[in-house]
């Protein structure tokens, strides 16, 4: 599903990643550990087409089509899904209508009609259960006086809409206290399907106790320096990182 | 009398034969104030950034009335005047007893009110005594249509609401062409103790035309004047708002915006004066400039010796769209009492790029991205529009995408 070869990237002049090679195949889960400053959250950037954020060498496929030429739009219309560490607050465009137009948006994209409104609201409303979110909060604005939790649970949300086909998601569990982030891993884990994958990234285990992934890999310097199963994350929790990146 | 003005002194002996002759020779002060005064010019301080020099060469003829549906335009559950060019359209208003020739006007020392007064055509003459109520909105749908030559037209209003009378006024101005056009208009507004107006001014101007406003607003104890400004449209609009809040507990709420497009030129001139004590306003004007178009703001609030316990705030914020996008914003407050409360700020900033970046990462087009993001903009103001067929209109007329209105609590 997604294919990333000798991915080289650059944020203002200056180079991050340096080699990435990552492949995803579909029903997998993928989870991208590694210290502060290793280019993890670059790598979801550069994945989602983020102004800024160039690849300088190497390729990204997606579903055997070249990622990096897409606009962000047009890779979110084919099924990629960033949930971001830090949510943007957008005050005056509700979440209802922001999560309207992006179904919308794919709809279009896939060459079919506007979804009707009562269809669009019992959709939204069904999953906003799922994660615990009052659906009268989805008429304020984008993320809107949300808590740090909050804010979290609704990128998940967005997520459960929109039923990407790939998710990426950078941090999703930093911050969370217990609860919230068994909410998280609930939704996270309500999309697994053998159809689609997901690419966790997290600095802690704790995250993956509740989302078991298929494969762990350490991000350090820009390129995965090592890769495994679950053991790995465990031994990473004991070890730390210094060892790896020593090596 | 300066000889470039000679085509409107021919134009006044032309026209002053359908003045009723009780007004006639007022009407002749005031055009040879004009012809004295000349049009207003950069020197000009209040007309530093909109210059009205060339018009003094335009040899802008009297419009003549024209006919045009306006049926399109026409508001649910309202009363209305139409005008084109400045004449009473009788068979598309039901109003008509509203029309009047006005006589007397004491703004003297500005040359475009002179004008006006000259040659003002009739206008909405709205009379409610003590407790009265128009029982619908007053749609006032004022159409320049225009014509092989350069031509103008002037007119003049009068609302004057009696003791706790109440009414809503919507002035929407129209563009129905292309073509050289002057119109001018002039707006007095008097309301008694504890009366109540809302009023709008909405504007949709083509290219080539000219409109000047001014709104003279004098407010008495209690009483409660709300108006809402919004300016799309093309040609070059100034409007002067100005608001005096005469005698105690008088309050004033203005909310203005303008989103030009390419080409247009928009001068807001607003002045509020808190004479009384116990004045309450509030003044958010909001615009939205892109490059090739020209927007100006100019925001006095006044707080005369003895207003004590005056309650101010203004607040105004721009969006450059553009780099080169320009706009003049400059709010002005003098103070000459020292128990007030007044608040006042000023922003100039750009779209949100970290906003628009996150939209589009939920597959949601630049376009349509950018297009929310002004509609959120545009919100804080379009939604004091309480018509919402004239909101729905603003709207589509500003390119702004409709709301959802969607329900989830139902």
């Amino acid at each position: 599903m997604l294919e990333i070869k000798n991915l080289h990237a650059t944020v203002h002049g200056k180079e991050i990643l340096k080699g990435l090679d990552l492949t995803v195949k579909a029903g997998e889960v993928h989870a991208i550990m590694g210290p502060n400053g290793a280019g993890k959250s670059t790598l979801g950037y550069v994945l989602a087409g983020r102004e800024g954020y160039e690849a300088s060498a190497g390729s990204v496929t997606f579903d055997g089509k070249d990622l990096l030429t897409l606009t962000p739009e047009v890779r979110a219309c084919e099924g990629l899904f960033l949930g971001f560490q830090y949510p943007v607050e957008i005050p005056g465009v509700s979440n209802l209508t922001l999560l309207k137009a992006a179904v919308n948006a794919r709809r279009k994209y896939r060459g079919i009609g506007e979804i009707e409104a009562t269809d669009f609201l019992a959709w939204v409303r069904e999953r906003a259960k799922i994660m615990k979110i009052d659906p009268k909060m989805l008429s304020r604005g984008v993320n809107e006086g949300f808590s740090g939790g909050e804010k979290k649970r609704n990128e998940i949300l967005q997520m459960l809409v929109l039923e990407p086909r790939l998710t990426i998601l950078d941090e999703t569990d930093s911050g969370l206290d217990i609860d919230a982030l068994k909410i998280v891993a609930d939704g996270v884990n309500a999309m697994r399907s053998p159809d689609r994958a997901t690419v966790l990234v997290t600095h802690y285990q704790r995250l993956l106790d509740y989302v078991k992934p298929d494969f762990v890999h350490v991000l350090a310097g820009g390129r995965i320096v090592r890769s495994g199963g679950p053991e790995l994350a465990i031994e990473l929790e004991e070890k730390g990182y210094a060892w790896l990146e020593a090596a | 009398m300066n000889p470039a003005l000679a085509s409107y002194a021919e134009a006044f002996e032309r026209f002053t034969a359908v003045v009723p002759a009780p007004q006639r020779a007022a009407r002749r002060e005031r055009l040879n104030e004009f012809l004295k005064l000349g049009f207003p010019h950069r020197k000009v301080e209040d007309w530093r950034y909109t210059d009205l020099s060339t018009l003094a060469t335009g040899s802008f003829i009297n419009a003549s009335d024209a006919t045009d549906s306006l049926s399109g335009a026409f508001l649910p559950r309202t009363d209305r005047l139409v005008y084109i060019n400045g004449h009473l359209d009788k068979t598309q208003s039901t109003a008509d007893e509203l029309s009047d020739w006005i006589a007397g006007d004491d703004v003297t020392g500005d040359a475009v009110a002179a004008l006006n007064a000259a040659f003002a055509l009739p206008g909405l003459n709205l009379k409610l005594g003590r407790n009265a109520t128009i029982a619908r909105t007053l749609h006032i749908v004022i159409a320049g249509h225009p014509q092989n030559s350069p031509a103008m037209n002037h007119q003049r209003h009068r609302i004057e609401l009696g003791e706790a009378a109440e009414a809503t006024i919507v002035f929407d101005f129209i563009g129905l062409g292309d073509g050289a056009h002057l119109a001018t208009h002039t707006l007095d507004i008097r309301l008694a103790a504890g009366a109540r107006l809302q009023l709008y001014r909405v504007q949709n101007e083509r290219a080539g035309s000219t409109l000047l406003t001014r709104i003279d607003a004098r407010l008495a104890r209690d009483s409660h004047f709300e108006a809402v400004c919004v300016d799309g449209g093309s040609g070059l609009a100034r409007h002067d708002l100005n608001v005096e809040l005469a005698e105690p507990g008088a309050e004033v709420i203005v909310d203005g915006l303008f989103m030009p497009v390419p080409g247009a030129h928009i001068d807001n001139h607003t002045r509020i004066v808190h004479a009384a004590p116990h004045g309450r306003s509030r003044e958010l004007f909001k615009g939205i400039v892109d490059e090739r178009t020209r927007a100006v703001f100019n925001g006095k609030i006044i707080v005369r010796p003895g207003a004590q316990k005056t309650d101010s705030e203004q607040h105004v914020a721009n969006l450059l769209l553009s780099r080169r996008a320009e706009i003049d914003a400059k709010p002005e407050l003098e103070i000459y009492a020292d128990d007030v409360k007044c608040a006042h700020g000023a922003t100039v900033g750009q779209l949100d790029e970290t906003a628009l970046a996150y939209l589009r990462s939920r597959g949601i087009d630049a376009a349509t991205a950018r297009a929310l993001l002004l509609r959120a903009f545009a919100s804080e103001v379009l939604d004091k529009v309480e018509p919402a067929a004239l909101r729905a209109r603003l709207r589509q007329q500003l390119n702004l995408p409709a709301g959802d209105s969607l329900d989830i609590a139902a």
